[in-house]
Formats: structure tokens, C-alpha cells, sequence
């Protein structure tokens, strides 16, 4: 009985979380609160989940000590970013376009994780899994900080904890609840992904955009002196010879182009 | 003589998001072709490979990816795309087992280009990050069907269906390659 409840008690938590984020999503625009609207367009993006996920995946591949062990690194890392993330984002604030991409939260928490994933031998997964958890932890608390629109008000970090805690006990308790021998192939190909997400996310990032939102007023003038037909408008004689323009082809000599 | 319709992006070459970065390998039939031989290959050869080449491709083609963000000039990349199907085709068809480090290092030749191409997109993205996920998502999700494909068809027949699916995928790196070619 307690192992059945112990098996399903991640898909019962996936299940739940999804239930209220479904319930979130459905509330009438105007009808959400600051927290509810946070959630949706903060926290459950693919950037941010993605990281958690990992860490929730990397915990059901290590032995349950190491698994305790890494979930309280990641605590302590959360309390560790709410605490000291002013001084986490000086550090980072060199980073070219800092403020566009939040100070590459997302890209570092995908490369630690994802490489925890990726390396092989359970023992080096084991301690890089340590450092990860404490890693991503640390992050998850500066993203919330940086996502915050609210001053002295503890309704989103709490949310932020949370939602957080929520997506690496539910993938976790799931993936351990249904693993197989050939469930760490499935973990490294997603660790790949992982990397590869956080490394091309921050490149691109780090390169500005570089095309302009508008072509240039040179190139939409068109060519006048070179369009068919100007030279055959009607001519209008009501105007006196004196009063008259000089032109060439219907262009106006000081608007010709040289 | 009907006016054409409004768009609501005023950047024509540029990408959206999740949506488009994900669209991306599965709409483009070169990136598919590629990606879904890199599964079935794998899953041919058996072993370890089955999972060494789906992890590697996309840890290599962020080298081509940074290459194309940052505007690094890499000649004959649609060649290099086209010669990958074809090449991926052929290994399939004769149903090549070579040594593990041969196979990856012919896979990250071939993620080069593949990321050369995206990357190169990457800057022009409304959203990188979700273009991004998007497109490596979409690209495991490839791999992971030609592998799924390459387990289900590798016994059957001796396995002459995957040998099979190896020379249409060969055809079509024939299909690719003429044009490549032709610009030259």
C-alpha cells in the first residue's frame, strides 16, 4: 500500500500542478491576479522549466543519498540567490546585453544541468549532479527576483518556490517511480539538448540582432529619372512658360539626381 | 489583380518563437531527411551508438550554430547539408558498421553544417530562447523517431526495410545536392 502510494505520488503531484496551472491559464485576463499572471508568463516558460526538469530527471538517475543531498543543495541554493542576488547580479552585469537576456539565467542553468546529465559514470554524474542542484537553485531564486514587478511583497518569491519545488519533485518522483535500465539513454539525449539550448540560446544573445527594423530610406526611393513613362506625362499649358519649372523627363532640376 | 494580405511582421526574413524554431526541422525536408538518418543509422549500427549519436549531433551542431550567430563565413554549408543525407542514405543502404569514433566524427562534420544553418537564423528570432528550444527540441524529437523507426524495421526482413528507407534517404541527398551544386 505504501509503496503504491510512494509509485504514484509523482504523477498524483505532476497531475495536481498541471490541474491548477490549467485552472490559472483559464482564468478571464482581467480576472488574474499579479501572482497568476507571473506564473503564466514567468515562471512556466520553456526556459525556465527546462532547467528544472533536468534537475528532477539528473535526481531519479543517482542513488537516494546523493538525491537528498543534491534536493537540500537546491533549497539552500534558492535561499542563497534571494539572499545574496544583488551581489549574483553585479557579478553578472559585465555580460554584454545583461538586461535583455536576465543576465544569462537560463542559459547557465541549461549548461550545468544538461552537462550533469550528459557525462557518463554514475559516481561523476553523482557530485556534478551536487553542484548543478546548488547551481540551479541559486538561479531559480535571481530569475524570480528579476521577474518580480512587486517591491516588499513575498506573494511571487513564495509562488516562485513553490512552482519550483513542484517541477523537480514531480518529474523527479515520476522518472524515479517509472525507471528503467534504459531510461539514462532518453537522460542524456535530453542533456544534449539541454547544452545545446543553453550554449546557441546565449551566443545569440550575446550577438545583436543585426538587421534593421526598417529597410533604408535609400533603397525605398525609387529611381524616378529611371521609371517608365514619366517622360511621356501630359504637359499642362495653362501654366505660363515663365511660371514654368525646368525639368528633365518630368523631374524638376533640383530634384534630379546627379 | 487582388491586393496582397497584411503581415503582421514587418521583418520578412526574421523568426518568430517556440513555434517556428520547432516548425523549422520538421518543414525544411533536408533537415528532416538528416536528422531522422542520424536515429536510423544509429539504431542500425546498434549498441552504444543507438544514444552516442543523437547526444553528439546536437552538442556539435552548437559549434556550427555559434559560427552561424556570429557570422563566421562557412562556405558550401547547403552542399555540406545535402552531402549528409546522401552520405547518411548510402550508410544506411549498405548497412555500414564502422568503428563508433568514425560514425561520430562523419555525424559531427554533418552537425556542423545543420548548425551553421540554424545558427545563422538565430540572431533574426523574435525570441531566441524559445526559437531555440523549439528547434533542438524538434531535432531530438527527429532523432528520436528515427531511431524508434530504425528499432521496429532493423529485424524484419533481414533488415532489408531499413536498407530500403536508407536509399530513398539517399535519393533525396541526390535531390539536394544537384541544386547545391549547380550555384557553384
Amino acid at each position: 500500500m505504501l509503496a503504491a502510494a510512494g509509485k504514484w505520488s509523482g504523477p498524483a503531484l505532476s497531475a495536481v500542478g498541471l490541474l491548477a496551472a490549467a485552472v490559472i491559464a483559464l482564468l478571464p485576463t482581467e480576472g488574474r491576479s499579479t501572482v497568476a499572471w507571473w506564473i503564466l508568463s514567468s515562471a512556466l516558460v520553456p526556459e525556465r522549466m527546462l532547467p528544472l526538469a533536468g534537475v528532477g530527471i539528473a535526481l531519479a538517475l543517482v542513488r537516494l543519498r546523493y538525491c537528498l543531498a543534491a534536493l537540500g543543495l537546491f533549497g539552500g541554493g534558492m535561499a542563497i540567490g534571494f539572499i545574496a542576488h544583488d551581489r549574483l547580479l553585479s557579478a553578472l552585469e559585465d555580460i554584454p546585453q545583461a538586461t535583455s537576456h536576465q543576465f544569462l539565467i537560463g542559459p547557465i542553468s541549461s549548461v550545468t544541468i544538461g552537462l550533469a546529465l550528459v557525462l557518463p559514470g554514475v559516481r561523476l554524474r553523482s557530485w556534478l549532479l551536487l553542484f548543478a542542484a546548488a547551481v540551479s537553485g541559486s538561479l531559480w531564486a535571481v530569475a524570480i527576483e528579476v521577474t518580480d514587478p512587486e517591491v516588499d511583497d513575498l506573494a511571487i518569491p513564495v509562488a516562485g518556490v513553490v512552482v519550483g519545488i513542484w517541477i523537480v519533485l514531480a518529474v523527479s518522483l515520476t522518472a524515479r517511480a517509472f525507471q528503467r535500465g534504459w531510461f539514462s539513454i532518453p537522460a542524456r539525449i535530453f542533456g544534449s539538448w539541454l547544452i545545446a539550448i543553453g550554449i546557441l540560446y546565449g551566443a545569440a544573445s550575446l550577438v545583436p540582432k543585426h538587421q534593421s527594423l526598417f529597410s533604408s530610406p535609400a533603397a525605398s526611393i525609387p529611381n524616378y529619372v529611371q521609371a517608365p513613362g514619366l517622360d511621356r506625362l501630359p504637359f499642362d499649358d495653362s501654366v505660363p512658360e515663365s511660371r514654368r519649372r525646368k525639368t528633365n523627363n518630368g523631374i524638376p532640376d533640383e530634384f534630379q539626381q546627379p | 489583380m487582388l491586393s496582397k494580405s497584411a503581415a503582421a511582421h514587418i521583418i520578412s526574413t526574421g523568426s518568430g518563437g517556440f513555434g517556428s524554431g520547432f516548425a523549422h526541422p520538421l518543414t525544411g525536408p533536408d533537415h528532416f531527411l538528416a536528422m531522422f538518418a542520424v536515429g536510423l543509422w544509429g539504431a542500425q549500427i546498434g549498441g552504444r551508438t543507438v544514444w552516442t549519436l543523437p547526444v553528439t549531433f546536437p552538442l556539435i551542431m552548437v559549434v556550427g550554430g555559434a559560427m552561424g550567430i556570429l557570422g563566421v563565413p562557412l562556405p558550401g554549408t547547403e552542399i555540406g547539408i545535402a552531402l549528409s543525407i546522401l552520405a547518411l542514405g548510402l550508410a544506411i543502404t549498405f548497412a555500414w558498421h564502422p568503428a563508433e569514433w568514425m560514425a561520430l566524427g562523419l555525424i559531427a562534420v554533418f552537425a556542423i553544417c545543420h548548425g551553421y544553418a540554424h545558427g545563422a537564423e538565430l540572431p533574426l528570432a523574435a525570441d531566441p530562447a524559445d526559437y531555440v528550444i523549439g528547434f533542438v527540441g524538434a531535432t531530438g524529437l527527429i532523432h528520436l523517431f528515427g531511431i524508434g523507426v530504425g528499432l521496429a524495421v532493423g529485424k524484419p526482413f533481414g533488415g532489408r526495410l531499413a536498407r530500403g528507407l536508407g536509399a530513398l534517404i539517399g535519393i533525396g541527398g541526390i535531390y539536394f545536392l544537384v541544386p547545391a551544386l549547380s550555384v557553384l
